[in-house]
């Protein structure tokens, strides 16, 4: 199910928040709403952890991660790359990396399986993407434009990409990421998919001007209305209990 | 249901000092920043001359909805960090064609708004959302009593005689821009008094008095010993210097310290609301 929902006035949720499969980041600050919606929908599944990155509150941009793995940027601190460590559960590496493209979560988009990343990224980077969160990784770009993180949004079952992608675009990103593709918006026409969406395998948090169209869409092509979190969060529930017992 | 015929209100302004000759920041002394500055949501860029010197032709247009995320993100503090129906608010200021103004940049591809004016009657839209948060909110904030009854009855029974006061900018809008939007602004509400198709339309823009909610700088009480000469008389800096005529002009005022930004120098941000009658 897709929830709406406001960070401060802001409906760009998916920059002050980063949802994965094992684990949901969300910003400090803002009111407690924001953190208890994400709290009501995932707390007995997975754990929703605050924090900031380099006392940044802008994390969904910054970091990129999934059920594998996070990546963080060369500004974190110290104390917050520690906190995450504690936070987060066992099989979740989390690593900050040098790279001088620093808001990873602009020039990255990932699910468990694949990631796309900006043309112009490392080549270290890019075997550490491959390593710590154990993806494939394509450099690629959406409708023209290099910041692959900010145009699209995937997980494992579908992807939602910026509204002017051409068909051709379509068809050669489908295949290359195995999932069903549809080019549209966010938040009431957006084009940045990125900031207005966060999206796992069984939930997604937009920002509260949503069209219900836009919404519909969103269910549809990520496959939320008959998923279940049970389901998928099963295989990953070992290595998942040590953290919340 | 049948209009009457428009103005013209689109206008075309050109930079241009008094006599007339295009802008360039050498000639008058004006800061670099005010005409090559950039505003956080124009993608586009202006051409870069050697000497640093800008062309920059502004157009004012009726607001209209594809405005929406630009406005939007002009509007983004307007009522400090509460969670309100923002959204319901710039619907309702691009659906009043008739009186307001929004201000781009002549062919910036992006078409991203750099000012928003506007006049909203408080009676005519109380039913909104919108405008019944805004009054819990600045009633919720106000903390003097002799200001408080007269916000109250401004709110409550007077309010189709108020006009909501809407002007938010981007930082560096050149201010040679200021006197012809402002002009605007009143000449669409008196053209509207004439011109609106209902007699109730007509008299909701036959205001008593305008309503403004604006930021401020105001030094903080524990630094009121060391003086400077450089702002205000009483403390107040004005990030838009037509409030600080606004405020002389007013009836009354007050004003709430903000949480949205906090200036940790001598100065703490405020808004201040403005009230007068014309």
């Amino acid at each position: 199910m897709a929830t709406r929902l406001m960070f401060e006035n802001s409906c760009e949720v998916g920059v002050f928040s980063k949802l994965t499969n094992a684990f949901c980041l969300v910003a400090i600050g803002g009111s407690e709403s924001f953190y208890s919606t994400f709290e009501a929908e995932l707390a007995d599944v997975i754990p929703v952890v605050k924090t900031s990155i380099g006392g940044n509150r802008i994390i969904g941009r910054l970091c990129v991660g999934n059920k594998n793995g996070l990546l963080l940027p060369h500004t974190t601190t110290d104390q917050e790359l520690q906190h995450l460590r504690n936070s987060l559960p066992d099989q979740v590496v989390v690593q900050r990396i040098e790279e001088r493209l620093s808001a990873l979560g602009n020039c990255i988009a990932c699910n468990d399986h694949v990631a796309l990343a900006h043309t112009d990224l490392d080549r270290e980077t890019e075997e550490i993407i491959a390593d710590v969160l154990g993806v494939e990784v394509f450099r690629q770009t959406i409708a023209g434009n290099i910041l692959v993180g900010s145009y699209c949004s995937f997980s494992n079952r579908g992807g939602l990409v910026h509204p002017h992608t051409s068909i051709e675009d379509l068809d050669e990103l489908s295949t290359l990421l195995q999932v069903p593709l549809v080019a549209g918006t966010v938040n009431r026409g957006s084009e940045v998919i990125g900031a207005g969406l966060t999206v796992n395998d069984w939930t997604a948090f937009c920002g509260s001007d949503t069209t219900a169209t836009e919404l519909s869409v969103i269910e549809s092509v990520f496959k939320l209305r008959e998923a279940q979190p049970n389901a998928i969060v099963d295989e990953m529930r070992k290595s998942l209990i040590d953290s919340y017992v | 249901m049948p209009r009457g015929p428009t103005r013209d209100k689109r206008r075309t302004y050109k930079s241009k000092d008094q006599k007339g000759f295009p802008l360039s920041s050498k000639d008058k002394g004006i800061p670099k920043h005010t005409l090559e500055g950039k505003s956080d949501l124009s993608g586009s860029s202006e051409e870069e001359g050697s000497e640093g010197v800008v062309q920059a032709d502004f157009v004012f247009f009726d607001p209209k909805p594809d405005d929406f995320h630009g406005v939007k993100i002009l509007l983004q503090t307007y009522l400090d960090d509460t969670q309100w129906d923002l959204s319901g608010f710039v619907d309702l200021i691009l659906a009043q064609t008739t009186v307001g103004t929004v201000v781009k940049m002549e062919g910036d591809d992006d078409d991203t708004p750099f000012s928003i004016v506007t006049a909203l009657n408080l009676g005519r839209y109380k039913d909104h959302k919108c405008i019944k948060e805004l009054k819990e909110f600045l009633l919720k904030v106000c903390q003097e009593k002799d200001v408080i009854r007269d916000l109250r009855l401004l709110m409550g029974e007077q309010a189709h005689d108020v006009g909501l006061l809407v002007s938010q900018r981007v930082v560096n809008l050149p201010p040679q821009l200021l006197p012809p939007l402002h002009d605007a602004l009143f000449d669409e509400v008196s053209w509207a008094t004439e011109d609106e198709p209902t007699a109730e339309l007509r008299n909701s823009f036959r205001f008593k008095c305008y309503l403004l909610v604006s930021k401020i700088y105001k030094k903080n009480n524990r630094n009121l010993i060391r003086r400077s000469g450089s702002d205000g008389g009483d403390g107040i800096v004005y990030i838009k210097p037509e409030d600080e005529n606004f405020h002389k002009l007013s009836l009354w005022s007050f004003s709430f310290p903000m949480h949205a930004q906090q200036v940790e120098t001598q100065e703490a941000s405020n808004i201040v609301v403005c009230f007068f009658w014309f």
